[in-house]
């Protein structure tokens, strides 16, 4: 048995008073897709970001392919902070995709994507404009490589943010709501985008309200509430056959808008 | 009018002129790069870093320019600096301008989005980078319009320097004034020459600012 490629061990958070995680268990399989689901405030996305490290957690673990990130463990058991070059190392192997797609604005579609292959990979800037011209054509934009942010839809720029987080060639590829902020005939080439990278066999975590494309593409569930994982399992199980109240009445919504 | 006494003093008004130009300029530039390192000195991890650079603002800006200037060329000496009347005039208002300078890049950094920082920190870009490719340019740009605005306020403040004898415009034109008694026409000409800059700094800075913002028009 290979190691997980992302593994949530017992993780806690806190905001102040407020505790967002509660020992949250969770593994993410290679080339498993995983959607997490809950209510807003659910710690849904806290958690995701966790796995990055974009947010510190308190208590527990998180591993990618069994490597800590965010915490080094000293010889006394105790731990700190790990360095930050090697943070920035982990992270160039974990693509992340925005709710609010968080383009630079300043930049062409086709130097977003470019600018960190030349910053972080090291390329030169006619190599990686190149690549960038690749991955634009990838999700369908390669007549856009020219046109600045504002100039391009939401779904448009959430496409973009998805090739500059492919570019980098990572291991794996987190979600936070990436449709959420999209007028509702945009979502389509998004998902559509996110399908495709899942049949190619990229291990994907998602944290989505969209439950048509979770019950089609995932192969697990996790739904968290109050920060706990309360249901974790194929969609079918979730969707249909959980006996948690919480999941049952959150779905009940779904269900009546005939959403799957 | 007597403009046969302006005429006459015509050569010496406009070397003014030139070496008021040529503090305010010197001078700002200090003050927009040491305004700069001030603005990010001021996200050191060291308390004690900040609360210095804390002190250096609120003093620099707490307190006349004109005292200031008179600590730097008059002071300085028994601290064993000993500056030419026109070089503290010129770090004079570098220090005095750095303050409000980095006032103003601070909140530029304040209001650069969070998630366009993150961004760069997911795909694994390092501190400098990320300052040097996302967070200065686009506080560049939400900083130009208090700094063009900075840069009139300052242009008018140089006229300070005269009273440490540096042979700048508002000298110049006392000197006039005091060996041909006219005041007025004196202070009518200083008018004109300094409206003069005014007006043409403040519409280089609207075609900057013109183009800053189509650089950037809007972000999330």
């Amino acid at each position: 048995m290979t190691k997980p490629m992302i593994e949530v061990r017992a993780v806690g958070k806190s905001f102040g008073a407020h505790q967002v995680l509660r020992g949250v268990d969770l593994d993410v399989a290679k080339s498993e897709v995983v959607c997490l689901i809950g209510p807003s405030g659910s710690g849904k996305s806290t958690l995701l970001r966790c796995v990055n490290f974009l947010e510190s957690y308190d208590e527990g673990e998180v591993r990618i392919e069994g490597e800590l990130i965010g915490y080094e463990l000293d010889k006394e058991g105790g731990r700190r902070p790990m360095p930050a070059a090697r943070l920035r190392a982990m992270r160039r192997e974990i693509g992340m995709v925005f709710q609010h797609f968080n383009l630079w604005p300043h930049m062409t579609a086709l130097a977003n994507v470019a600018e960190p292959l030349i910053r972080v990979r090291g390329l030169t800037r006619a190599e990686a404009n190149d690549k960038a011209a690749d991955m634009l054509g990838r999700v369908g934009l390669a007549d856009k490589a020219f046109a600045h942010p504002q100039r391009l839809s939401g779904g448009q720029q959430q496409r973009v943010a998805i090739a500059r987080a492919l570019a980098m060639q990572p291991r794996v590829m987190l979600f936070d709501e990436p449709t959420s902020a999209l007028d509702p005939e945009l979502v389509g080439e998004v998902l559509e985008v996110m399908r495709a990278l899942a049949a190619e066999g990229m291990t994907m975590l998602i944290v989505t309200h969209e439950m048509g494309f979770a019950a089609h593409v995932a192969n697990r569930i996790a739904f968290i509430d109050q920060g706990r994982i309360v249901e974790d399992g194929p969609p079918k199980h979730v969707f249909h056959h959980s006996r948690e109240p919480r999941v049952r009445q959150f779905l009940q919504t779904y269900h009546d808008r005939n959403a799957f | 009018m007597s403009w046969d006494v302006l005429l006459h003093y015509a050569p010496a008004l406009i070397r003014g002129f030139g070496v008021t130009i040529a503090c305010w300029a010197s001078g700002c530039a200090l003050g927009l790069v040491l305004g700069f390192a001030v603005a990010l000195g001021a996200e050191a991890p060291s308390r004690a870093l900040r609360a210095v650079l804390r002190v250096y603002v609120e003093v620099l800006r707490g307190t006349p320019f004109l005292m200031q200037l008179f600590i730097l060329y008059a002071g300085g000496p028994s601290l064993g600096l000993r500056l030419s009347a026109t070089t503290a005039g010129v770090l004079g208002l570098g220090l005095y301008s750095s303050a409000y300078f980095s006032e103003i890049f601070r909140g530029a950094f304040a209001a650069v989005p969070r998630g366009l920082i993150e961004a760069a920190m997911s795909v694994g870009m390092a501190p400098f980078d990320i300052l040097a490719r996302v967070r200065a340019p686009i506080a560049f740009v939400a900083a130009s319009p208090p700094i063009v605005n900075t840069l009139i306020v300052m242009s008018k403040e140089t006229v300070v320097l005269s009273i440490i004898t540096v042979p700048e415009l508002m000298y110049e034109m006392q000197t006039m004034a005091a060996e041909t008694f006219t005041a007025f026409d004196a202070i009518f000409a200083m008018a004109v020459f300094y409206w003069c800059l005014v007006e043409v700094v403040s519409r280089i800075g609207r075609r900057v600012e013109k183009r800053a913002a189509a650089f950037l028009v809007s972000h999330a």
